[in-house]
């Protein structure tokens, strides 16, 4: 028995390590000098943390974070408001439920690039371009799909029961769902906002298009734009990803469990 | 569903009654749907539309829609050699990442549940690639991958292999995309399989062992066909996502060397917004919409087929 559980565990923390290579390399880069990254090897020959600093003094970091933030924010407040109602019509409606499911699936199949120069024009003839809001807007509705696919699965492990209880009581369709089945499918609302959030934190597509300003830019359009041609800044790139990367692994590693839950409800129906 | 099997006080049971006079609970008012609707009109419907109109008329950033030029734009979309082989690329890439990470994420889930029915750190190993957001993948593995200080050619130079520069020959290129997709993706296969091997009865393997089936034997025709439907809705879902893939290509890439990595989303976004061509560019999206459409409906219709054996 015991061998037969030890092989798998040693392939397991193999793929372990591989995940992790790239994240590690990030870190061990983040505290070495250009000459010492370009001379070889793999780890610091000493401990250079000049690159934080400097990185902090080329780029805007703190803008483009907090700017990354306000639009993931924004995006997932609206995807959610549109997706709880939605979700209880494709879960609850019986066929026309899933004839908008259908369309809704549909959608998410077109690639976001069909959307690009359409929603280009839109934004400015309303004047949201180049504003935190407009990108906002846009990244909220692309991730629509995502969570109506995964509050769907939550809403029906609902118990029926309860709902047409509360609706011969009088509640009404949006008071059921206010009242009773979100607070029951809390746990999926949390996972699927999570899971919109990270979309909304790490697009780059819409980003890049409608925000031409700087001042403007989230942290994945600057850092994509961080690259010189010649002298690749192996250090300062590093810790500008890691600024990035920090506070999306803290809420994965903090709301594990119910990531994975929200993921799996989605994928398993 | 499992309403009928409870039972029913009498009050309870008229209660129903009066639900299902009025249509139960499916009548469940259209006013819930309309924001989706809404949203929908907004996202999909609109942009749709308005891209036709792209395609088919003279545009620039600056004024759109200026006058109707026919079939002009798609003609000089096929005439470009860059977007007619960017489809292939595209289509090469979805099929290729997807058959990849569903083989390598099914066999890394099927570990995962002999090891035991519960993920603990497997669970956060699994997630972070997949919460990474792609640019910063896209600037870790470029810096890995740099020929000059990157990680494997310092390895490579110490082992005495000679250079290695995988981004700078067109095959090394793709196949790096690949791999990147590949790290990201991986764990979202892996995940989604592995909650399928949950749902699969213990009676069942049980019962494979017991007969003398060997655990190759057992995972081939016992395990898999339960979890076959799940495969297949996961490619289906790979492959719209790979699809969508841009900005690993943005990132490590920039569609070269030459325009071998160049797949189709960032040969339309390049010519729409650094070459302004705005009017071929629609024509060009318009034309790989329908490439992804006709694959997800032929997947689909798979999809259909595999449920129907095994359900």
């Amino acid at each position: 028995m015991t061998r037969a559980r030890r092989w798998p565990s040693a392939v397991l923390a193999a793929a372990v390590a591989v995940s992790s290579v790239p994240l590690l390399y990030l870190v061990t880069l983040s505290l070495r000098s250009r000459d010492d990254v370009l001379s070889g090897g793999l780890l610091p020959e000493r401990l250079f943390w000049d690159n934080w600093p400097d990185t902090f003094a080329t780029l805007d970091l703190g803008r483009f974070l907090l700017n990354s933030w306000v639009v993931a924010l924004l995006a997932v407040a609206l995807t959610l408001a549109l997706a709880i109602p939605g979700a209880y019509y494709t879960a609850r409606a019986g066929r026309p439920g899933e004839r908008l499911a259908g369309l809704v699936m549909a959608s998410y199949c077109a690639p976001p690039v069909v959307a690009v120069l359409p929603l280009f024009f839109l934004l400015r003839s309303i004047g949201l371009n180049n504003t935190l809001p407009g990108l906002a807007l846009v990244v909220g509705l692309a991730n629509l799909p995502v969570a109506v696919w995964l509050l769907d699965g939550f809403i029906r492990r609902v118990p029926r029961e309860i709902e047409e209880a509360a609706w011969l009581d009088g509640l009404g369709p949006w008071g059921t769902l206010r009242r009773i089945v979100a607070p029951l499918a809390a746990p999926g609302i949390v996972a699927a906002g999570l899971i919109c959030f990270f979309l909304a934190y790490n697009e780059l597509l819409f980003a890049m298009s409608f925000q031409q300003q700087t001042s403007m830019q989230t942290l994945p359009v600057a850092l994509s734009l961080f690259q010189g041609d010649r002298n690749i800044e192996f250090g300062q790139q590093a810790v500008a990803s890691l600024v990035g990367i920090a506070p999306v692994y803290l809420l994965a590693v903090l709301a594990q469990r119910r990531l994975v839950a929200g993921l799996v409800a989605g994928g398993v129906k | 569903m499992s309403i009928a099997a409870a039972p029913a006080r009498p009050r309870q049971r008229a209660a129903r009654a009066v639900l299902r006079r009025r249509g139960g609970v499916a009548r469940t008012p259209l006013g819930l749907a309309l924001p989706v609707v809404a949203a929908l009109l907004v996202f999909s419907a609109f942009p749709f539309a308005y891209l036709l109109g792209l395609a088919t008329t003279d545009s620039t950033l600056a004024r759109p829609l200026q006058g109707w030029v026919g079939t002009e734009n798609v003609q000089a979309a096929l005439r470009s050699e860059a977007f007619t082989s960017s489809l292939g690329k595209s289509a090469g890439f979805a099929v290729g990442a997807s058959v990849l990470q569903l083989v390598l994420g099914t066999a890394l889930a099927l570990l995962l549940r002999a090891r035991g029915t519960r993920l603990g750190w497997a669970g956060v190993a699994l997630l972070l690639p997949l919460v990474t957001p792609p640019v910063m993948v896209g600037v870790a593995w470029k810096l890995l991958l740099a020929p000059v200080g990157g990680a494997f050619a310092s390895i490579s130079s110490t082992l005495g292999l000679g250079a290695f520069n995988p981004l700078g020959s067109s095959t090394g290129a793709f196949a790096s995309l690949l791999v990147i997709d590949t790290w990201q993706w991986t764990p979202f296969v892996c995940l989604l399989v592995y909650a399928a091997l949950l749902g699969v009865p213990r009676e069942l393997v049980d019962a494979a062992r017991i007969d003398g089936a060997s655990a190759w034997q057992t995972a081939r025709h016992v395990v898999l066909p339960c979890i076959a439907g799940t495969l297949v809705a996961v490619l289906v879902l790979r492959l719209v996502i790979a699809f969508k893939v841009f900005d690993i290509v943005y990132v490590v890439t920039a569609g070269g060397p030459g325009f071998s990595t160049t797949l189709s989303t960032f040969e339309i976004h390049r010519e729409a917004l650094q070459n302004f061509q705005v009017g071929t560019a629609a024509a060009a999206t318009v034309l790989f919409s329908l490439l992804v459409g006709v694959f997800v409906t032929v997947v689909s219709r798979l999809q259909r087929r595999a449920n129907g054996v095994a359900g």
